[in-house]
């Protein structure tokens, strides 16, 4: 059974203010990937953020 | 760092009913949003719960954030006593849910999802309408930001 859509239909004033902030060329470069590229993608952020969290930790080390 | 490029088809492979949901989901319709797990909801089918214990078993599953040394028992017995599991595994991070708030169960959610294909793996996702739907009716505010973006993919989808 199909499940209502009106909850998707209905406006939120927060939801509505965070798009005004999406970037819309980063939606349409991902939706020019397929799905193998879209998660090999997020596999990489995922690589970055580690290192970054990494970096951090060893800054602070330091401190 | 989850491996979903090596989760994914470990699933598949082994023949588990699961759908994925959660961020990795939303990476699936087009998000930019950074997520660290994959959220699966699995069918609570017996034979399922046999063939999630043999896939995950050389992954050494274990609660996540739970302190070393707990009597955890990946079994089929343990699963059939809990729901949701929040699991760390040698391929990463993974959330096996028996039910999603707004959404249900696997029986449920599955008229509402779509085949994608992960690393030559084809599995259920859900369809980014129902995801959406499911994000709003959790009402977190984290899901907020998210929310917006998923509707934007829906409108740029729409548009394409």
């Amino acid at each position: 059974m199909k499940h209502s859509q009106d909850q998707t239909n209905t406006s939120d004033p927060v939801i509505e203010a965070y798009k005004k902030h999406i970037d819309r060329t980063l939606i349409r470069h991902n939706l020019s990937l397929t799905v193998d590229q879209r998660f090999q993608q997020l596999m990489e952020l995922q690589r970055f953020a580690e290192q970054l969290q990494n970096a951090g930790r060893k800054a602070r080390q330091k401190q | 760092m989850t491996d979903f490029a090596a989760l994914i088809p470990l699933l598949v492979a082994n023949d588990v009913e699961f759908i994925i949901v959660g961020g990795a989901a939303a990476t699936a319709h087009g998000s930019a949003r950074l997520t660290l797990d994959l959220d699966v909801v699995y069918s609570r089918d017996n034979v399922n719960l046999e063939r999630i214990v043999r896939a995950l078993a050389p992954s050494q599953p274990y609660l996540r954030g739970a302190p070393p040394g707990l009597p955890f028992e990946w079994s089929v017995e343990t699963l059939k006593k809990g729901l949701n599991f929040t699991l760390i595994t040698t391929l990463g991070a993974l959330d096996l849910l028996g039910e999603i708030v707004g959404g249900g169960g696997y029986d449920e959610l599955k008229p509402e999802t779509i085949k994608i294909e992960v690393a030559g793996a084809e599995c259920m996702c859900l369809s980014l309408q129902r995801l959406i739907e499911v994000k709003r009716a959790a009402g977190r505010p984290k899901d907020l930001e998210a929310i917006a973006e998923l509707e934007q993919i829906l409108e740029e989808a729409r548009q394409a």
